[in-house]
């Protein structure tokens, strides 16, 4: 029983390490480096939702916040305190744990409660960040600048080491007890406290798992593209994108995120972006579509059949 | 002689708003005994059980549980430190398989010698299903499963919420000799239930609530004798 | 100053029940987040914007014809989505989803159609310069935006109290399963309901550009966020409790712009997210919280 399940682990961390080899390999062989980067970052982001809601079954519509929080973290350290780009990179996830912390509270409230509450936490991170009140420490609505440590290369490096990182805490939450008791609690809490699970500190740590992979993501992607705006960083986007990867692909897998992410997103840069309205609306005809036939991903027409997809 | 008793209630009372669900009910279990508790619906009975497995925090009274107050600790604390109990309506981990269900409540849930998940699967006729989803099991199945959830803390103490309804009559006394079972390897015993036949077989001893009080205790067949408990549950007819 | 606040806080927040009118009276019935409220409310301002300047039409003229084909366009919405909704296991955390979908349909489709620059309707179409009530001068939008809403409210509770239809609306509120039991077309009452709230979002819709001063495709977001902030305050499933959710809204919205303006737009996140973790019934009661 036990040997299945190491297996079964074993399998999993192949794949994880074959996408990262793949994603960290891609540079030398396809210049468009900065296409490849925003890969990397909703590969790293969709895992890092599925975290959350995949084992928990919160779903944040806010979880931009999160990324916003790092990337300002990154930031704001290397603007005032001169920090070096990977003890930035600390900070980035340590804002982000510190707002997840601080929202820990909106864990009691339940589904769509939930994701709306997280969305107004998100608007409200934004409008502090964005306010030309704050201008001194934020620079406010009028972006910051980070020429002094671009390094694209090296900081597409340090992406893919975030994206490793993402790729293991759901191969672990997938082969580990922890990750059964996850999804104990996600199906009913009641039951799973008498299970003899902890509810409050299992969802406390998914929640702060995932908003530390957000936050790494987002610092790292402030390192990466060096100039940007609140409306940047907290674009609500962000969350959308990450939310409709893991959907169509499938939560709670490791690959079904990552089948999202290479297929929708392949296809949103393939076919171009030079209107997005266009994209807006496929988006949004493929969201109420899952739902009404696919909803629970496309790694179900396997599992369905009794098929167990890693 | 009495045995030391495992569980000690003392004048509990529990309120919602206004409403006394539980008035002051007081009664004490031992290990290897089987405890009825009847009465009709909205008695306190499920409030009773709620408030013991820490699902609620009592307003007024105590429990105390091997020697140690344990009012108003949290339900995941009381499953490791040996209080179980079943469900009405269970809600099974739908997604996962009937193994892992049981398999997540004795990671988490005991602490004490580690429990044989395939033959407690067996024992109960899970172990067909253990690799299917919780969610194909039919509703017995279901109650049978969160029964077996209960079982894999290795509980001391554990609490039946009306297990026996919706099981056929074969189904039925097999249970109550399963019950009967775990009493006679020490385990202490509170069951709710509406089937009285079931109760007859199962209990040692019954208490009989209204309005969040206990009005009766003793043997069932004494119970009937009751000139107050057939009122309550006759609506003060008392037969001739 | 504070007067001036408080009294035009109130018919601001009056404007804003009937904003966040049609969202409740849709969770009040089908239990479901119609997360495209906001983009119903958008479309509706569109309709008046262009009702007003292809055929100079009255914002109260392009109200009543709005409220018509919203009522005709939410009945086949609803019955191509919402029952298949109302059968899975989890229908609320569904609905959100679809819904938030249907919304980025609409937000792009209003985009590509109409496309992204902010319209406005001239303000004098509603009255020249401000009317003063009870001694306080008002711009007349807002009088007008509240007697609109006022007028709405007071035909929803009509419609839910006085007419047949409504009780039979009351009694899926209560219990949709009892209801079904005893026999009652849940699904024609529900469509009915649903039809009514997209054109009470649409209603709102066509005073938006005068209470707030433009539109455009992108504002469905904020204006359901500020919606779901009034009918949290108000009460969850109670339309009428709708109407004390909009005035503290409304009022609170203007002390903030008059003593704190730069952190106003703060105002609708924190009051949402503070009144669901510290009284999540809303202020009138009903238990929304788990464990």
């Amino acid at each position: 029983m036990r040997r299945t399940v190491g297996r079964r682990g074993t399998g999993d961390l192949l794949i994880a390490l074959v996408v990262t080899a793949i994603m960290a390999a891609l540079p030398f062989g396809y210049s468009n480096e900065l296409l490849l980067f925003n890969f990397v970052t909703f590969l790293a982001l969709s895992q890092g939702l599925n975290v959350l809601y995949g084992f928990t079954g919160y779903l944040p519509f806010g979880y931009v916040g999160f990324f916003g929080a790092g990337a300002y973290g990154f930031a704001l350290t290397v603007m005032h305190l001169n920090w070096p780009p990977l003890a930035a990179m600390a900070a980035a996830g340590v804002a982000a744990l510190i707002l997840a912390a601080i929202l820990t509270p909106l864990l009691r409230l339940s589904g769509a409660y939930f994701a709306i509450a997280s969305l107004a936490a998100a608007q409200s991170v934004y409008e502090i960040v964005a306010n030309p009140a704050l201008e001194d420490v934020t620079k406010g609505p009028y972006g910051v600048s980070l020429s002094g440590v671009f390094a694209p290369m090296f900081s597409y490096q340090v992406g893919v080491a975030v994206l490793l990182f993402s790729l293991v805490v759901v191969v672990w939450l997938r082969n580990s007890r922890f990750g059964l008791a996850l999804q104990a609690i996600r199906e009913d809490t009641v039951s799973a406290a008498m299970a003899g699970v902890s509810v409050v500190r299992g969802r406390t740590i998914a929640w702060l798992l995932s908003a530390l992979i957000a936050g790494l993501v987002g610092g790292v992607y402030a390192w990466h593209i060096s100039v940007f705006y609140p409306d940047t960083a907290f674009n609500i986007q962000f969350s959308i994108f990450a939310t409709v990867f893991v959907l169509f692909g499938g939560a709670t897998t490791l690959i079904g995120p990552i089948l999202g992410v290479v297929i929708l997103y392949g296809v949103y840069n393939t076919i171009g972006i030079t209107v997005p309205q266009y994209f807006q609306l496929i988006y949004g005809v493929l969201i109420v579509a899952l739902v009404l036939f696919l909803p629970n991903g496309l790694v179900s027409l396997a599992t369905r059949r009794g098929i167990r997809v890693p | 002689m009495s045995p030391e008793p495992l569980l000690e209630v003392r004048g509990l009372v529990k309120r919602f708003g206004g409403f006394r669900a539980l008035d002051g009910v007081s009664f004490h279990l031992a290990s290897g005994e089987v405890l009825g508790l009847v009465g009709p619906n909205g008695s306190g009975k499920t409030t009773c059980i709620n408030v013991i497995s820490g699902l609620y925090a009592p307003d007024g009274g105590a429990v105390v549980f091997e020697g140690r107050s344990i009012g108003g600790t949290r339900s995941h604390l009381l499953a490791r430190g040996g209080i179980n109990r079943t469900f009405q309506s269970p809600k099974p981990f739908l997604s996962l398989s009937v193994r892992e269900n049981v398999e997540i409540a004795a990671t988490y849930g005991n602490t004490g010698e580690p429990v044989d998940l395939p033959t407690l699967l067996a024992s109960l006729e899970l172990d067909r299903h253990a690799e299917h989803p919780a969610g194909d099991l039919n509703s017995a199945q279901q109650k049978t499963l969160d029964l077996a959830r209960a079982l894999a803390t290795r509980p001391r103490l554990l609490l039946v919420d009306e297990l026996a309804a919706g099981l056929n009559p074969a189904e039925l006394g097999r249970m109550a000799d399963r019950l009967r079972g775990l009493a006679d390897d020490g385990m202490a015993l509170l069951v709710v239930e509406h089937l009285m036949g079931f109760i007859d077989k199962v209990t040692d001893r019954v208490i009989v609530m209204n309005a969040g009080r206990e009005i009766f205790e003793g043997t069932l067949g004494e119970a009937t004798r009751d000139p107050t408990v057939v009122q309550v549950f006759l609506g003060g007819h008392v037969p001739a | 100053m504070l007067t001036h606040a408080l009294f035009g806080g109130l018919l601001f927040g009056l404007y804003f029940t009937l904003v966040g009118l049609g969202l409740n009276l849709i969770f009040g019935v089908m239990r479901i987040v119609n997360l495209a409220h906001g983009d119903f409310l958008m479309l509706g301002a569109f309709a008046a914007y262009w009702l007003f300047t292809l055929f100079g039409l009255h914002p109260l003229v392009a109200a009543v014809a709005v409220l018509v084909v919203f009522v005709l366009v939410g009945l086949p919405i609803y019955y191509l989505i919402v029952p298949r909704l109302l059968v899975s296991r989890d229908s609320e955390m569904l609905s959100i989803i679809l819904f938030f979908g249907l919304s980025q349909i609409i937000e792009a489709l209003a985009s590509i159609f109409f496309g992204t620059t902010e319209r406005s309707i001239p303000g004098r179409v509603l009255g020249t310069g401000p009317v003063r009530i009870l001694g306080q001068s008002v711009p007349s939008a807002w009088a007008f935006g509240a007697a609109v809403s006022a007028v709405a409210v007071i035909l929803v509770y009509l419609y839910l109290y006085r007419t047949r239809l409504g009780t039979l609306t009351r009694a899926v509120m209560v219990s949709r399963d009892e209801a079904l039991a005893t026999g009652i077309d849940v699904h024609r009452v529900s469509a009915i309901a649903f039809g009514i709230g997209i054109a009470l979002a649409g209603i709102a819709g066509v005073f938006e550009p005068f209470m707030l001063g433009s539109v455009t495709p992108a504002i469905g977001g904020d204006i359901t966020i500020a919606a779901f902030a009034v009918i949290v305050v108000g009460t969850l499933g109670n339309p009428l409790g709708t109407v004390l959710g909009g005035i503290v809204y409304g009022v609170s919205l203007l002390l903030m712009q008059t003593y704190l303006s730069s952190w106003a737009n703060l105002l609708p996140n924190l009051l949402l997210i503070g009144v669901l973790l510290i009284r999540p019934e809303g202020l009138l009661g009903r238990q929304v919280r788990r464990a």
